[in-house]
């Protein structure tokens, strides 16, 4: 800090000075910069981890109740059977399978359904998205549609896509992608809406034409945001595989599910539930850590 | 040389009952530091706007050397009070944008970049993300990638106006040492009276409703700096103490402070 109190020295000599060195030094946040510089607090410790804590023996809680009512047999096992019974189905099933096929190969087709529905809908409702967010035509012609198809829920279009396309494997993708369709254009018009206008501007002043601000500025402007939606629209495709695999599916764990209830298997169907859940887990936290290396600037600006 | 000139410019907005700037007429020529002041809401920014093109003056002309100024250009970069940096790129790659939006190749414009950050006194900074920066190495950042341009002209808007005082004084002699180094004309906005007094070789006062210029100082302060002369004995010189109650009054129109 003394460096800045130094008397004035002669301006040849202060205009050489690397006065980075000696201002990096004072542009650090420290007791002088301006409040909305310095890094917020940290969250005291202890009360982050006596949620995680909560959570935990929440979990254990209602797993030992579980297993309680299993073992004392108050409801019958066609009902509920024991969680070490979901346990070994999950065993069985991933090495002998169900259904003719192993869990894997379950979840490998399931996987397989919502990721090309995802591209599809990525491939259509980014566009849709970026001419809802820039042009009055465009949000005249798409939002209606949008508004239109947004609350619709997946069973009650199924039927009318089983007429049009079919029982095969397009229509179970398009049940998934219409689903993931809305939360994917709306994050990108939402995120498109809200470029920054000064970054715009600063990107013209700077010799940029049209299209160039369009693919430097409002693009990436806009990608956290669209990979918010994009996080919302797997949890909605996911959300949706099940009644996707009603249409004459083989293979999937929505199929393995309904047909695990159809012969009261009631362990499978469980255990099935619990692989679905652990699935969107990991998939959440894999495009947060995609969101945290393609967009970590987002947040912080 | 070219010249910017604004002539008689008016901007109107539908449903205001006055212009938001009624006819006003400022010249900027290579070489001038022209510092645009006054209180809130006179219109400074909107006046440097539309020099920069982001607004079409409802009547009158902004041209350069005849031109008339009708979209934003390389030719007039401008340097925003929230820096406007591009977050999603390094620093050198904020600096080097108007080069690429040339298609300049990359070795080049980073070479180039290097160069200019070195200029604004950041060697080392090329490589940070825009958030790992302070407000006065980001605003140094900005200066650069409008300077990358090569512009005629250098549009500033309350450059160092989210700045600490520390950091403010810093930066008001960087530009001075910039303006010194480029060949450029500056229009400046600011709130600083000081600042504008040791900036400029002009200082336009704006008045509000509607916003139009009621006072052009000219000013030397600046040049004497660039020749040399350290700010403390510049700021400390008779002249400019009285400069200082001059642009005041000329703000404050005579109002009880």
């Amino acid at each position: 800090m003394s460096a800045l109190f130094r008397p004035m020295a002669r301006p040849d000599l202060e205009r050489l000075a690397p006065f980075d060195t000696e201002l990096s030094d004072h542009d650090r946040p420290d007791a002088l910069s301006v409040p909305w510089s310095r890094p917020a607090p940290e969250p005291t410790r202890s009360k982050r981890w006596s949620a995680r804590w909560i959570s935990v023996a929440t979990i254990i809680v209602v797993l030992a109740a579980w297993a309680l009512t299993a073992a004392l047999g108050i409801v019958s096992p066609v009902f509920l059977p024991s969680p070490a019974a979901v346990a070994a189905r999950f065993v069985s099933v991933t090495t002998e399978g169900f259904v003719d096929s192993t869990l894997l190969e379950h979840l490998g087709v399931s996987l397989a359904r919502v990721f090309a529905a995802l591209i599809a809908s990525l491939i259509v409702g980014v566009p849709v998205g970026i001419a809802i967010g820039m042009s009055t035509v465009g949000r005249g012609i798409f939002d209606p549609l949008l508004e239109f198809l947004r609350p619709i829920p997946p069973l009650a279009y199924m039927p009318l896509i089983i007429i049009w396309f079919g029982i095969g494997e397009p229509s179970k993708v398009l049940v998934i992608a219409i689903a993931m369709l809305a939360p994917i254009a709306l994050s990108a018009a939402a995120g498109v809406k809200g470029v920054n206008r000064e970054r715009i501007n600063a990107a013209r002043s700077l010799g940029a034409t049209r299209r160039q601000v369009l693919a430097h500025v409002v693009l990436p402007s806009a990608l956290p945001s669209i990979l918010t939606g994009l996080r919302i629209a797997l949890g909605a495709g996911w959300t949706t595989l099940v009644a996707a695999e009603l249409i004459a599916a083989t293979q999937g764990l929505g199929f393995m599910i309904q047909s695990a209830a159809q012969f009261l298997v009631t362990d499978v169907v469980i255990m099935g539930i619990f692989v679905i859940a652990g699935v969107a887990f990991v998939l959440e936290f894999a495009i947060r850590r995609i969101e945290a290396v393609l967009v970590p600037w987002a947040g912080r600006d | 040389m070219p010249t910017l000139s604004l002539n008689q410019v008016t901007i109107r907005y539908d449903g205001e009952p006055r212009p938001t700037i009624g006819s006003t007429s400022l010249t900027i020529d290579t070489g001038d530091f022209v510092v645009l002041t006054g209180r809130s809401g006179c219109g400074k920014t909107s006046l440097l706007n539309v020099a920069a093109g982001f607004i079409t003056p409802s009547s009158g002309t902004a041209g350069i050397d005849g031109r008339s100024i009708t979209t934003p250009g390389a030719d007039r970069a401008v340097v925003f009070q929230n820096d406007a940096l591009f977050p999603w790129l390094s620093a050198r790659d904020n600096v080097s944008f108007a080069l690429r939006m040339r298609g300049m190749p990359k070795a080049e414009r980073n070479r180039r970049a290097d160069e200019l950050l070195e200029r604004v006194r950041l060697p080392k900074a090329g490589g940070k993300a825009v958030w790992e920066l302070s407000g006065g190495m980001r605003q140094r950042v900005g200066l650069a990638r409008a300077l990358a341009a090569d512009p005629d002209f250098l549009l500033m808007d309350e450059p160092l106006g989210a700045l600490d005082a520390l950091t403010r004084e810093r930066m008001q002699t960087l530009l001075l040492d910039i303006w010194a180094g480029a060949n450029v004309g500056v229009l400046m906005v600011t709130h600083g009276i000081e600042e504008a007094l040791l900036l400029g070789t002009r200082g336009a006062v704006m008045a509000p409703d509607p916003g139009r210029i009621v006072r052009v100082i000219e000013t030397g302060f600046g040049r004497r700096y660039v020749a040399g002369e350290p700010v403390r004995s510049i700021k400390a010189d008779k002249d400019f103490i009285a400069g200082r109650a001059e642009l005041a009054d000329a703000i404050f129109d005579g109002e009880p402070a």
